[in-house]
C-alpha cells in the first residue's frame, strides 16, 4: 500500500495528467475560500487592516522559505521513501557554513549560496552513501533512528564547535520598503524570490532534464527503472544530495533573517513536515504552495490567538488535512 | 503505510521535544559524612552543557572565583582556616537532572548550594534543599513562585520578577517625566511562558497604579517564532508611545529587527527583565537597530570598583567579558561562605540560620547589603535601568547607580 500511495502522490510529476483534474480546481477553490474567510475573520478580530495585511505579507514571504526547505524533504520522501529527520540539522549545518564564510572572509551572505549548495550536496551524498543506502529494504524504524541519530549528532557537533551563543549574519545594505502600508524587509523579499527561483529550477530539473526523468522513473517504479538501465542506487544518492542541497540553499537565503543557533533546525523541521503532508508527499510544487499556506496560517494564528503558539494553527491544519485529505492538497487519491 | 510512517515520525518528534525524562533517584541520605574534615564544600549547579551552556559556564567560573578569593584570604578563619572547595554539578538546563545533581552534591557533603539559572530547575533544587535541610542560595532565578512556598532553606540574591517589573514601571514614569514626555500608553510584547507573561502582568499592575495605560498585550512563542513584524505592526497600529519587551535573547533580537523595519511611533523601547537588551553581545548583533534601547534588569554594579576589578580579572583569565549571572554566582558563594564563617560550623542547619541573618556586601546592584526577608528573598535586591549608548550598555537610572544620563527618545524619530 505504501508504494502505491506514494506512487500516486508522485503521479502528477511522473506523467502529466491526461485529462483535466476538475477536483483540483475545486480543491483550490475551497482552499482559496477558506483563506478569504480566515482573512476576513482576522480583520474583524484585530480591527486593523494594516495588521492583517502585514501578517499576510510576512506570512507569504516566510512561507516561500518554508516551501524551499520542504521541497528538499518532499523530494527525498517521494523518491527514497525516507522521512529525513536530519533535514533541519543539515539546514543548521549549512547556516553555520554560511556564517563561517561571512565571518572569515567578509563575503556577502548571498554569495555563500555558491558554497552552501555544493557543500550540502556533497554532505547529502555522503550521508546517503555512508548511512542510508544500506538500509534500502529495511524497516522504516531503522531509517528513522538513523536520521534522528544523525540530527542529534550534527546538532551537538555544532554545539561543540561553535558554542550555544546565538549568532547573526548581517546583510550589508539591508533595506525596508513599504508595500501598500505593510513593511517588507529587503532580506525577506530576497529570500522569498530566491526560494521561488530555486523552486522553479528544481521543477525544471525534474521535468525537463534526463536526470529529472530518471529520478521520476525511479520514484514511479524502481525495478522498472533498473530494467531500462537506470542506476537506481546512483539516482537515490543524487536525489538525497539534491534534497539536502535545497536545505543548503534555504539556509544561505534565510541566514540574515534568523538568529543562528545549533538547534535552529528543530524550529523548521516540524513546519517542514506539515508542509510536506499538506502539499502532497513527494510533490515538489505542492511543497512550495504548501509552504506559502503554512506561512499564512502561522501569521493568522497569531492574530486569532493573541500570539499564542503559532504552531497551534499549523497543527490544526495538519490534522484537518490528515483527516480530510491524507494524500495532501496536490496528491491524487490512491486508487 | 505513508501515514503510519508520518505518525512514527511525529512521535519521534515529540520524543525529541520532551527529551528523555525519568525521575531522579531519590531517598539518598540527607546528612552526609565528611563535612567535618577536609575542605568546606559548596555546591554549584549550573547548565554547563546544553543551549545555555555559555551562561552556565560563566556562572560556574564566577562561583569558582569567589571560592579562590576566599581561599587566598586564608579560608574559613573560624574553622581554623579550612579551605573552601567548589563541588560542581551540570544541570544541562533540565529540571530532573538538576534535582538529581542537587541530591548528589548534598550527599557529597555540600554545606550549601548555589544555582541554577533556570527557574524550572531551581524549583526542583529548592525542593531537594528543603527536604535535606541544606541551604540553597539562588543566584539567577527569576520566578517568584518558589518564594511563596514558605521554604526555610531557600534564598535568592537576584531581584525577583515582580521587583524588576515594578521597578521598570516606576523608572519609566520618572524618566519619561524628566524628559518632558510623560508616558501615556505602553504596549507590551512578551514571550508566552511564565517568565514573559509574569513580567507583563506585574508591570501592568504597577503601571496602572501609576496611571499609565497598558495595552495591547502581545505574546509569542519564543521557541518557534521566526518573525515579529506583524506583532510590531500591531503595536504601531495601537498608538502606544512606549513598547515594553520581555523576551529571551533570540526573540528579542527578532523584535529589534522588526522594530527597525516597522518603525512604530515610539518614544522608547523598554526591556523588562529582557534577556538581550543589556547584553554586550546584543550591541554588536543588533548594531544600529538596538541603539538607545532601555533595559530594566539585575546587573553587576558598574559603579562599584570591586566589581570592576573582578570583571577585569575574569576577562584576563577567560578572555571573555564577565556577565551579570557570573557576578551573581560570586555573590551567592560569598553569602554561604560568610555564613559558614559566622556559624563557625559546617552544620547546614546552623549555616542556614547564619544566612538568614546575613549582611553581605554585593558586587551586583543592590540598595544595600544582601539581607534576606523571611520568604528568602533578598530585601535589598534592586533592578537598575540600563541603556545602550554609543555602542555600550550603560547604567542610567536611578541616579545613585548611574554611569550616564538616560536619553529618552528613539533614534529613528525626527
Amino acid at each position: 500500500m505504501s508504494e502505491t500511495a506514494q506512487r500516486a502522490a508522485l503521479a502528477p510529476e511522473v506523467s502529466p495528467p491526461q485529462k483535466k483534474d476538475r477536483g483540483f480546481l475545486g480543491r483550490a477553490g475551497v482552499v482559496g475560500g477558506v483563506l478569504v474567510v480566515a482573512i476576513v475573520v482576522a480583520l474583524l478580530q484585530s480591527g486593523s487592516g494594516l495588521v492583517v495585511w502585514q501578517s499576510v505579507v510576512t506570512g507569504l514571504l516566510t512561507g516561500g522559505l518554508y516551501g524551499l526547505i520542504a521541497m528538499g524533504l518532499t523530494l527525498i520522501f517521494g523518491v527514497l521513501d525516507i522521512v529525513n529527520f536530519a533535514h533541519g540539522a543539515l539546514l543548521a549545518v549549512a547556516m553555520f557554513i554560511s556564517f563561517g564564510m561571512v565571518q572569515a572572509t567578509g563575503m556577502h551572505p548571498y554569495l555563500t549560496l555558491v558554497i552552501a549548495i555544493p557543500a550540502l550536496f556533497l554532505i547529502g551524498a555522503a550521508v546517503h552513501r555512508g548511512l542510508l543506502s544500506g538500509t534500502g529494504g529495511s524497516s522504516l524504524e531503522n531509517q528513522l533512528l538513523i536520521t534522528l541519530g544523525l540530527s542529534l549528532l550534527l546538532e551537538n557537533g555544532l554545539l561543540m564547535f561553535f558554542g550555544a551563543e546565538p549568532k547573526t549574519i548581517a546583510l550589508p545594505g539591508d533595506f525596508q520598503f513599504p508595500l501598500l502600508g505593510a513593511v517588507v524587509a529587503g532580506s525577506r523579499l530576497y529570500a522569498f524570490l530566491g526560494a521561488i527561483l530555486l523552486g522553479a529550477l528544481l521543477y525544471w530539473l525534474l521535468r525537463r532534464t534526463r536526470l529529472g526523468t530518471a529520478i521520476r522513473a525511479v520514484a514511479a517504479h524502481g525495478p522498472g527503472a533498473e530494467l531500462v538501465g537506470i542506476n537506481v542506487r546512483r539516482i537515490h544518492t543524487l536525489t538525497f544530495a539534491i534534497g539536502t542541497a535545497c536545505a543548503g540553499a534555504a539556509a544561505a537565503l534565510a541566514g540574515p533573517l534568523v538568529t543562528v543557533t545549533p538547534t535552529l533546525g528543530e524550529q523548521f523541521n516540524i513546519t517542514a513536515f506539515v508542509v510536506v503532508v499538506l502539499g502532497g508527499m513527494g510533490n515538489v510544487v505542492g511543497a512550495l504552495v504548501g509552504g506559502l499556506l503554512i506561512g499564512l496560517v502561522e501569521q493568522l494564528t497569531t492574530i486569532y490567538l493573541g500570539g499564542q503558539s503559532s504552531l497551534l494553527g499549523v497543527f490544526v491544519v495538519f490534522i484537518l488535512v490528515l483527516f480530510l485529505r491524507p494524500q495532501g492538497l496536490f496528491g491524487r487519491k490512491a486508487a | 503505510m505513508s501515514a503510519r510512517k508520518l505518525i512514527a515520525a511525529l512521535g519521534a518528534c515529540a520524543l525529541l521535544a520532551t527529551g528523555c525524562g525519568g525521575s531522579a533517584p531519590m531517598g539518598a541520605a540527607g546528612a552526609a559524612a565528611g563535612r567535618d574534615e577536609g575542605p568546606v564544600k559548596i555546591g554549584a549547579l549550573h547548565p554547563v552543557s546544553g543551549s545555555n551552556a555559555v551562561d552556565g559556564q560563566q556562572m560556574r567560573r564566577g562561583a569558582q572565583m569567589a571560592v579562590d578569593a576566599i581561599n587566598a584570604a586564608g579560608g574559613i578563619k573560624s574553622l581554623g582556616g579550612r579551605k573552601v572547595e567548589l563541588v560542581t554539578g551540570d544541570t544541562q538546563g533540565k529540571a530532573d537532572i538538576g534535582q538529581s545533581e542537587a541530591q548528589r552534591l548534598i550527599s557529597a557533603g555540600a554545606v550549601g548550594l548555589v544555582g541554577t539559572y533556570q527557574s524550572a530547575v531551581s524549583t526542583n533544587v529548592a525542593v531537594v534543599a528543603e527536604r535535606n535541610r541544606v541551604p540553597f542560595v539562588a543566584d539567577v532565578t527569576a520566578s517568584d513562585a518558589i518564594y511563596a512556598h514558605g521554604y526555610k532553606y531557600v534564598f535568592r540574591v537576584q531581584p525577583g520578577s515582580k521587583v524588576i517589573a515594578t521597578a521598570a514601571a516606576h523608572y519609566l514614569q520618572q524618566v519619561s517625566q524628566q524628559a518632558g514626555k510623560p508616558v501615556k500608553k505602553v504596549a507590551f510584547l512578551h514571550e508566552q511562558s511564565d517568565f514573559g507573561s509574569g513580567a507583563a502582568e506585574a508591570f501592568t499592575q504597577a503601571a496602572r497604579q501609576l496611571g499609565i495605560e497598558v495595552g495591547p498585550n502581545i505574546s509569542y512563542d519564543a521557541a518557534s517564532v521566526s518573525d515579529l513584524t506583524a506583532q510590531v505592526t500591531q503595536v504601531k497600529a495601537s498608538g502606544a508611545d512606549v513598547l515594553a519587551v520581555a523576551g529571551y535573547y533570540r526573540d528579542s533580537l527578532l523584535a529589534a529587527k522588526a522594530i527597525a523595519s516597522v518603525k512604530p511611533d515610539l518614544n522608547a523601547v523598554w526591556g523588562v527583565s529582557n534577556g538581550a537588551f543589556d547584553q554586550p553581545k546584543f550591541v554588536t548583533d543588533a548594531g544600529d537597530l538596538g541603539a538607545l534601547y532601555f533595559s530594566t534588569n539585575y546587573h553587576y554594579d558598574a559603579t562599584n570598583p570591586q566589581t570592576a576589578a573582578l570583571r577585569e580579572q575574569y576577562q584576563r583569565t577567560y578572555g571573555d567579558p564577565m556577565r551579570t549571572g557570573a557576578v551573581l554566582s560570586y555573590d551567592a558563594v560569598q553569602v554561604i561562605a560568610q555564613a559558614v564563617e559566622k556559624a563557625a560550623s559546617t552544620d547546614p542547619k546552623l549555616v542556614r540560620d547564619a544566612i538568614a541573618a546575613a549582611q553581605v556586601a554585593p558586587l551586583t546592584v543592590g540598595a544595600g547589603p544582601i539581607q534576606f526577608a523571611p520568604n528568602g528573598d533578598n530585601r535589598n535586591a534592586m533592578a537598575v535601568l540600563m541603556q545602550i549608548q554609543d555602542g555600550q550598555v550603560k547604567q542610567v537610572y536611578p541616579p545613585e547607580k548611574a554611569e550616564s544620563r538616560p536619553e529618552y527618545q528613539v533614534t529613528w524619530r525626527p
